[in-house]
């Protein structure tokens, strides 16, 4: 916690930083002429970029869990297969060309992105969630049933209480998953962290990809140490 | 209370439950014997519906269950099983009060009920109220599954192997914990077991079941009663036939009239099983039995129970 906790102060610190340090850029660069990245500013892009993360979570949340409770009921057990394949196959699909893929339909900005981003993690949600509602033991369903409670509040009041903790770690995985993919968002013009690497590669001026790049991959780090929190304090 | 009428349930070619006819008498304890695979679960199941049967018809109250709503029908009946399904995430009150909350009880007569019954199933409630189940003993939990079956107080209870995973001796003591609750809340009471001690030591009414068919049914004594023939006699052991049936019959049914002085005593309701059980540990070939109302006392003879049929 303590780890993390310092990361995300040097994350926010080195932010702060990195328009003033000009001396720096030029060292590195010298033969670009303006290598400090200024606008839109870094805060304004991490908005963005998480905005795009969560957003797509909470749709691919919505999307997994539903498919989840669809394949375990009786009477969508025979979907089962059909969806797992269909999550696997979204999945399958990288997230670039899942981008590329929908361009002519969505245009550029953040559409794309977010269909991509959704694809990308929808499947993890799903296969927590099917294993946990799996897992609800047998005789806690025969007695729920024998005591005269309806499925739906079956559902609502034992299984997915007891599937949660499962569910929620598939949220944590999708969730980083989301994080550490959104910069791929700025090829189809979405404003993330990847935005400078975009926009200095179309430029020709490296400390621009340099400084989005080291952000990009320093809230991945983030957020994987923020799962592995998650994770462990659940197992532990 | 219930009755089954030519009741049959199959699955494919194979019937799990073969025209099966029977009665359970308001305020008695039934038990359904059979082995594993005998029907006598699924039997039970379709009097809460939650099997179907195949053919006949189930009757609650003279009432055919297939056409009572079946969460409401549910609701109205106690059930219990054997790996208790106390819901793991609700603590013990409220696990208890499942039914009450579905019939929409308000909140202090659920708590009041709920501090009743665990006196009932002999828990202490202060000490249990808050407890999650997986801070219960396999004993306490079952009485916990006891206690929420009874919460809505129904007539009938359905019971599933209840007590066939706990260890012998907590078996024994709720097996004496559900006489005393029947004694006391006259319910009718649907018992599944394979155990015959625990059939002979619950059952006012015995129905045995062997592959779907009911093979037998009636009062313990009378079903025991000279050779008992074919899968009966399988079932409740060649060997022990002849011990099983001095726990059906009363000892004071071979009581002489006699001087009991220094023998010891019987309890007044003790089975000639458990006479016998007494002459072998107090070595001794005489007991004496207490007076009760409409019966004088006496003395219990060893020549009397081996010649007893």
């Amino acid at each position: 916690m303590r780890a993390l906790l310092a990361n995300l102060l040097l994350f926010g610190a080195a932010m702060v930083a990195a328009p003033y340090l000009g001396p720096l850029w030029h060292a590195l660069f010298p033969e670009v002429s303006r290598p400090v990245w200024d606008s839109p500013g870094w805060f304004s892009l991490l908005g963005e970029h998480l905005m795009l993360s969560l957003g797509a979570t909470l749709i691919a949340a919505i999307l997994g869990l539903g498919a989840a409770i669809l394949a375990t009921r009786p009477a969508g057990r025979a979907l089962r297969p059909l969806l797992d394949a269909v999550f696997s196959l979204a999945q399958a699909v990288p997230p670039v060309a899942a981008i590329a893929l929908s361009l002519p339909l969505l245009g550029f900005g953040a559409a794309p992105t977010l269909l991509a981003l959704v694809l990308y993690a929808a499947l993890p949600v799903m296969r927590s969630a099917v294993g946990g509602l799996d897992a609800v033991p047998a005789p806690v369903l025969d007695a729920a049933r024998g005591t005269g409670m309806g499925s739906a509040r079956i559902l609502a009041q034992v299984e997915l209480p007891l599937a949660l903790p499962v569910i929620q770690a598939g949220l944590r995985v999708a969730l980083v998953l989301a994080i550490a993919t959104t910069a791929v968002g700025a090829v189809a013009g979405a404003r993330c962290l990847g935005t400078p690497i975009v926009t200095g590669l179309a430029n020709g001026n490296p400390s621009w990809v340099l400084q989005g790049a080291i952000f990009t991959a320093w809230l991945a780090l983030i957020a994987d140490q923020a799962l592995r929190l998650g994770l462990g304090r659940h197992s532990g | 209370m219930i009755r089954f009428e030519g009741v049959s349930r199959r699955y494919g070619e194979q019937a799990a439950v073969d025209r099966v006819t029977l009665e359970v008498p308001r305020g008695s304890i039934c038990v359904l014997l059979g082995e594993s695979g005998s029907g006598k679960s699924t039997l039970m199941r379709m009097v809460n519906r939650l099997v179907e049967p195949s053919a006949g018809r189930v009757l609650v109250d003279g009432r055919d269950v297939a056409g009572a709503d079946p969460e409401e029908l549910r609701r109205g009946i106690g059930y219990v099983i054997q790996s208790v399904g106390l819901f793991p995430h609700w603590r013990v009150a409220d696990n208890i009060a499942t039914v009450p909350r579905l019939l929409g009880w308000e909140p202090a007569r659920i708590a009041a009920r709920v501090e009743t019954l665990l006196e009932l199933v002999g828990l202490e409630a202060t000490l249990f109220r808050d407890r999650f189940p997986h801070e219960l003993s396999g004993g306490q939990a079952q009485r916990v599954g006891l206690a929420r079956a009874l919460a809505a107080d129904p007539p009938l209870l359905l019971m599933d192997e209840p007590f066939s995973a706990l260890d012998p001796g907590t078996r024994r003591g709720l097996q004496v914990a559900l006489r005393e609750i029947h004694a006391e809340t006259g319910k009718t009471i649907l018992f599944v077991t394979h155990d015959v001690e625990e059939a002979l030591a619950l059952a006012d009414r015995l129905a045995v079941l062997d592959q779907g068919q009911l093979v037998a049914q009636g009062r313990p004594a009378a079903l025991l009663e000279g050779a008992a023939q074919g899968p009966v006699r399988r079932i409740f052991g060649e060997e022990s036939l002849a011990f099983h049936r001095l726990a059906t019959l009363p000892a004071r049914s071979l009581a002489r009239v006699g001087d009991a002085d220094g023998l010891p005593m019987l309890p007044a309701d003790a089975t000639l099983k458990q006479a016998l059980m007494l002459m072998l540990s107090e070595n001794s070939a005489r007991l004496a039995l207490p007076a009760e109302a409409g019966f004088g006392g006496g003395t219990l003879h060893w020549t009397d129970l081996v010649t007893a049929r």
